[in-house]
């Protein structure tokens, strides 16, 4: 890896280069502020940091669309629809909803529609150089600097000189996509010593972190089992079953199908599309079978499941981490107060007495 | 990779076999199914224009790829395949999910305990052990809410002769069928010759949850308890999320659970799964 590693004082100079050969997506602010990933042809800015500029949506529907088409039946047979994809570089993702994409490639492992999105894009990612708002990566083990597992570039801020707002960043490929992405690319190497000092950087913003131990703490009462139902049922009062924390979840991914019937106007006959769009299991309906019967008819079993889902021990050998990646997404987005942090620290205070 | 995309089938025949019931037999077009199936796996069926769902196939394929399912209409999907005509053409995929323990079944004497169209899963296991020169083994626990919605008529007929059959109906009937079936097991275990070690159900999970207890209570080890268990399912393959039950999707490491795995993946919630007083078979 220490071979793969580089120094450069302006990012647009990657940027032009990668821009050659994939579209460029990346976080932009609109005009009410709200931050998004957006198309930016010949961005020369240096790309905003998730630390201050969380996306309310993370990446995930790159690969997942809210919608996609999955097939259509003209009568006769049914026929793929095949997604159609472009080559993007999704440039400036923070640590945490990398976590979740690598998290998302192990779940979609089988899936020909997710691996043919996610093939066509590349990962740049960049290092946080503070706490988010509502964010904990640190205490899931997701962040705020970058796994190399999870992208194929890092991008690593070293310095910055005030004087002449400048910055040196430090570039890692981390993947063989990654190095073959700088191919043509002269760039200066960098050395054990730079790469000392993302470490060093990196520990001193772990560092800066709050206190989130009841969130550690109730992981673990939630894996010995020792949340009374009560709690649970407490809680799930607050939950409006408005799917927001299910959407904005960048580990997030049950869905639902519906059918599109179009009138094919040459043969004049019925084609019939089936499409797949994000499903919560919050909903009262999630799991209802045709007899009725409902497994999961309580809310308080909906958010207990999905509390389970994200930190059960249970999904460990399959995933080797939790499901929760830290985002804080749900604490900011639900408006009630079934969150990461209301709920975790509700559990903490209710069962360590 | 897997392929979501459905292969065509094409309705061969069907005819009407209960309440609202129709024994339907299907047919590949242009492709072969993937053979053997084993023994109470299933299929996701698409009807177009009203997306797909999960049944049981009732008889393994024959030369032709033709199989047989049976289908009761319960709602939006259902309700559509029945203004189907012969010939019409829908969706196939499959086979998916771990069906019933062949080791298992093979060594022991088998209690199977279906409840409505929870027959429908059994079906090939029944056929299956007769084929193996065991019917002397199988033992048929059938309960039904009456005489009208019983199905596969055809099958239990050819079946009576072979295995031990007894059914019971909630509503109908005189003493010796009246009733729940859990009302009946005891009596049924102490007329059979070979007292079976195995349990097989299939029906409500109120039902299963009530045998499975009653087994248990009778002597039967948790791990010689399996019960196919229903879930809503949007893929088949794992991947919707709908059919959760604990860490585990009912379409992959299921639909057939032992019962102290069951227990141990539902314990995994404090809150508890509350089933009907009275259970509604499908
Ligand atoms: C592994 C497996 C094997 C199966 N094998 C068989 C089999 O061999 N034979 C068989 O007949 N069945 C079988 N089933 C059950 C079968 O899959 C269902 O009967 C089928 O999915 C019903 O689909 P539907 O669209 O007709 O009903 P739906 O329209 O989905 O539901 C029917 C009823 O459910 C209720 N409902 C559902 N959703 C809602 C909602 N959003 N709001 C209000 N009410 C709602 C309503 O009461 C509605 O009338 C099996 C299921 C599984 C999991
Ligand atoms: S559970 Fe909440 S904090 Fe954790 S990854 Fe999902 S949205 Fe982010
Ligand atoms: S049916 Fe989709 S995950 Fe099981």
């Amino acid at each position: 890896m220490l071979n793969d590693i580089y120094l450069l004082k302006d990012l647009s100079i990657l940027n032009a280069h990668l821009a050659q050969h994939y579209s460029v997506v990346r976080l932009a602010k609109d005009t009410d502020g709200e931050v998004t990933w957006t198309e930016q042809a010949g961005a020369t800015s240096a790309p905003l940091f998730g630390h201050a500029n969380l996306p309310l949506t993370s990446p995930k529907a790159f690969f997942f669309p809210e919608q996609e088409s999955l097939y259509k039946f003209d009568g006769k047979t049914f026929e793929t629809i095949h997604p159609k994809v472009k080559p993007i570089v999704l440039f400036g993702v923070q640590a945490c909803d990398l976590t979740a994409i690598a998290y998302q490639d192990q779940f979609f492992k089988h899936d020909p529609y997710y691996q043919t999105r996610r093939d066509s894009v590349l990962l740049v990612g960049i290092d946080c150089e503070a706490p988010c708002k509502n964010g904990f990566c640190a205490e899931v083990n997701a962040g705020p600097h970058v796994n190399s597992a999870t992208a194929d570039l890092i991008l690593s801020r070293l310095k910055i000189d005030d004087r002449t707002n400048t910055s040196e960043w430090l570039i890692v490929a981390s993947s063989e996509k990654g190095v073959d992405s700088l191919r043509d690319l002269t760039l200066e190497k960098a050395d054990e010593g730079h790469f000392k000092l993302r470490t060093k950087l990196g520990d001193q913003v772990r560092s800066q972190f709050a206190d989130f131990s009841y969130i550690s703490n109730a992981i673990e009462y939630l894996n010995d089992k020792s949340i009374p139902a009560q709690l649970w049922e407490e809680l799930s009062v607050r939950c409006l079953s408005c799917s927001g924390c299910t959407n904005l979840c960048p580990t997030c991914s049950c869905y639902s199908t519906f059918e599109v019937i179009e009138a094919e106007p040459i043969s004049n006959t019925l084609e019939f599309e089936t499409v797949r769009c994000w499903d919560s299991c919050l909903f009262e309906s999630f799991q209802r079978e045709a007899s009725d019967h409902n497994p999961s008819h309580k809310a308080a079993q909906r958010v207990e499941r999905f509390w389970f889902h994200k930190f059960s021990d249970e999904y460990l050998p399959e995933f080797e981490r939790h499901g929760c990646v830290g985002c804080g997404r749900c604490e900011q987005t639900c408006p009630g107060t079934i969150g990461v942090h209301s709920v975790m620290k509700r559990i903490d205070e209710v069962c360590c007495n | 990779m897997l392929q979501l995309t459905p292969q065509t089938i094409r309705i061969v025949d069907f005819y009407d076999d209960g309440t609202d019931s129709r024994h339907f037999t299907f047919e590949p077009i242009g492709f072969a199914l993937e053979s053997p199936i084993a023994i109470g796996q299933f299929f996701m069926l698409t009807v177009p224009s009203r997306g797909l769902a999960p049944f049981t196939y009732t008889s393994f394929p024959d030369e032709q790829g033709r199989f047989n399912a049976l289908i009761r209409k319960v709602g939006k999907l259902t309700d559509q395949l029945f203004t189907c005509k012969k010939g019409d053409l829908l969706g196939y995929n499959g086979p998916y999910g771990n069906g019933w323990p062949l080791a298992e079944i093979n060594q022991k004497e088998v209690l199977i305990v279906a409840g409505g169209c929870g027959l429908a899963p059994v079906t090939t296991a029944i056929d299956y052990l007769i084929d193996q020169g065991r019917a002397n083994s199988v033992t048929l626990l059938y309960a039904s809410r009456d005489q009208e919605s019983q199905v596969l008529k055809q099958e239990r007929e050819r079946w009576q002769s072979k295995i031990n059959v007894y059914e019971t109906l909630d509503i109908q009937g005189d003493k010796d069928h009246s009733g729940l079936p859990t009302e009946h097991l005891s009596a049924v275990l102490n007329k059979v010759d070979h007292h079976p070690d195995i349990l097989l159900t299939c029906g409500p999970e109120a039902m299963m949850s009530n045998v499975a207890k009653m087994c248990v209570d009778l002597g039967f080890k948790s791990t010689d308890i399996w019960m196919s268990i229903e879930r809503r399912m949007r893929c088949g393959v794992g991947l919707c999320g709908h059919c959760y039950i604990g860490s585990t999707y009912a379409c992959k490491q299921g639909p057939t659970y032992r019962y102290d795995e069951f227990l141990a993946l539902e314990k995994a919630n404090t809150v508890a799964h509350l089933y009907p007083q009275y259970f509604q078979y499908c």
